[in-house]
């Protein structure tokens, strides 16, 4: 079993309607029990925070940085057996179509 | 994991959102529309980030509640002047205690109301009163309002941005109006909600849902000015031609989207419940001071809902009816409804006679109904050329989606009638 970050992009949450931020809900809840112990963790990121460029540059803002697909929106950390299983399960994702997901394993897995 | 409640009620979010941005414009004014739309909006993310990591709260309304309240509050310390124009101003010296107020339960039904008026309000213009209601009472996304209206999202961002503009620039209170003004502003409440309900029951969006929702949440709110304004007829008959359509809801549209016409509906997926209801609110309409236009479509539907066949129904009444309604809101299309209900009575060609004369109406030559209600009456005379004009013609009036097959169904039976003939 291989470590993937889920990488989700996008203009955060504040555009869907109330009925679509409760079929994210719903959804989110019945896929990440359909992956069992595949999921290891997730969260939604705020939209502001900091951008440091290099060492001599102080830069501090609010954010967003980006343009807004650019903006990452969150992440999840799964376990899989090799990329086509990862990018299967980031296809079945309820956040899909609302946000774009990038699937990268992570380099070196943890020593068991 | 633990988990104890894995469902909430379903439309949770959209109903709550309704209920806090109206609280909230009470509390922050109605020139903050903006402001209340987007703390319920935080609200409803951190629940969504709260409830997907843990567990749903035993009473999820009561946590939203907190939730809001204490984003408001955290908004208030931020924006120390925050300009109200309303004669309020309580909140100001215990902001606590006035959120605690607004959020009781007869009290939230209380900002319902006072929103309906001021999202009605006369400088707003029809279709941004239409909007408004939607995004903010009912909670409706702007993709959902867009949907169901029928126009593009920046359209409906755009009439958003300019009610709101109006609202706070006009400083519109948030009040419902007293005495002598009261009549004149529940008159266009009503007609908005009506006009509410009709997008919703003519939609031709695909969306069979969303449709759906809007002529309920039509409904609720006229339920709402009917439990406040206990005295006005005419919302009790508004309240019972809604019904009476609702009840059809189901028997009118396929599983493929396309409409049903009256005649062929199957009358058992007629919802008998909801004809009890509106024959109920028929009954509590009566002995109105005025005639309105809705009690006489109330009365129209009635006799169509109630009639046990098509051949059972009494068209002279409502034929009556409709010459009653061509006097107190007189309109091209009311008759054309004549025209069809002639039909029934006099048999097609007189009908047709009279849909004849309607085509140099100046406000029907758009209206795809006229020629597409000439094409089915020639194809049930077998007149099978004329018919084919007739509904090309409506064709290319761009009917709705659901309207647009049936028509097409129609031409191509022309075509094979005229084959075989």
């Amino acid at each position: 079993m291989k470590e993937f970050l889920l990488i989700l992009k996008g203009d955060g949450m504040n555009h869907l309607s109330p009925s679509e931020l409760q079929s994210i809900f719903s959804d989110y809840k019945v896929w990440a029990d359909s992956l069992g112990e595949q999921y290891l963790s997730g969260q939604r990121l705020e939209d502001s925070g900091a951008l440091f460029v290099d060492k001599k540059h102080e830069i501090i803002t609010d954010g967003p940085f980006l343009e807004s697909k650019e903006i990452i929106a969150g992440f999840f950390l799964i376990q899989a057996e090799d990329q086509e299983e990862a990018n299967r399960i980031a296809q079945s994702s309820p956040h899909l179509g609302l946000y774009s997901i990038e699937v990268r394993p992570v380099a070196f897995p943890k020593m068991k | 994991m633990a988990k104890k409640s894995e469902q909430i009620v379903e439309d949770l979010f959209r109903t709550e959102y309704g209920k806090l941005v109206t609280g909230l414009i009470r509390f922050f004014g109605p020139g903050n529309i903006q402001l209340a739309e987007d703390i319920v909006q935080e609200t409803l993310i951190t629940a969504l980030d709260n409830w997907s990591m843990g567990q749903i709260p035993d009473n999820p309304t009561g946590w939203l509640v907190q939730v809001a309240k204490r984003k408001a509050l955290n908004e208030l310390k931020h924006q120390k002047i925050i300009q109200k124009h309303q004669s309020s101003i309580l909140y100001l010296s215990n902001p606590e205690a006035e959120l605690e107020h607004i959020f009781l339960e007869n009290e939230i039904e209380d900002s319902q109301l006072r929103m309906i008026f001021t999202c009605c309000h006369p400088s707003l213009s029809e279709e941004s009163q239409i909007a408004l209601t939607l995004k903010t009472l009912c909670g409706f996304g702007v993709k959902e309002v867009a949907n169901a209206l029928l126009a593009s999202e920046s359209t409906i961002n755009k009439r958003l941005f300019r009610a709101k503009k109006t609202i706070k620039d006009s400083k519109i209170p948030f009040d419902i109006p007293q005495g002598k003004e009261l009549e004149n502003r529940l008159d266009i409440v009503i007609l908005t909600l009506y006009l509410l309900f009709n997008e919703g029951y003519n939609s031709s969006s695909n969306n069979k849902m969303i449709a759906q929702e809007l002529c309920l949440e039509a409904i609720r709110l006229v339920k709402l000015l009917s439990t406040h304004f206990k005295e006005n007829k005419e919302l009790y008959a508004l309240l019972s031609l809604m019904c009476f359509h609702v009840a059809r809801f189901e028997a009118r549209i396929d599983y493929k989207g396309t409409i049903i016409l009256f005649e062929d509906q199957d009358r058992s997926l007629w919802n008998k419940s909801l004809i009890a209801i509106g024959i109920s609110f028929l009954e509590k309409s009566k002995n109105a001071e005025k005639l309105s236009s809705y009690h006489i479509e109330a009365r129209i539907a009635a006799e169509h809902c109630m009639a046990e066949s098509l051949a059972n129904t009494d068209w002279r009444n409502i034929y009556s009816q409709y010459e009653l309604l061509s006097l107190v809101k007189p309109s091209p299309i009311i008759d054309l409804n004549k025209a069809i209900i002639l039909s029934e009575i006099a048999g097609y060609t007189e009908s047709l006679e009279l849909l004849k004369q309607l085509e140099d109406n100046d406000k029907l030559p758009t209206y795809y109904l006229l020629p597409a209600t000439q094409g089915f009456f020639y194809l049930k005379k077998k007149n099978y050329s004329k018919a084919m004009h007739y509904l090309n013609k409506a064709k290319e009036l761009k009917p709705p989606l659901s309207e647009l097959k049936l028509i097409e169904r129609g031409i191509s039976e022309c075509k094979e009638k005229k084959v075989s003939n």
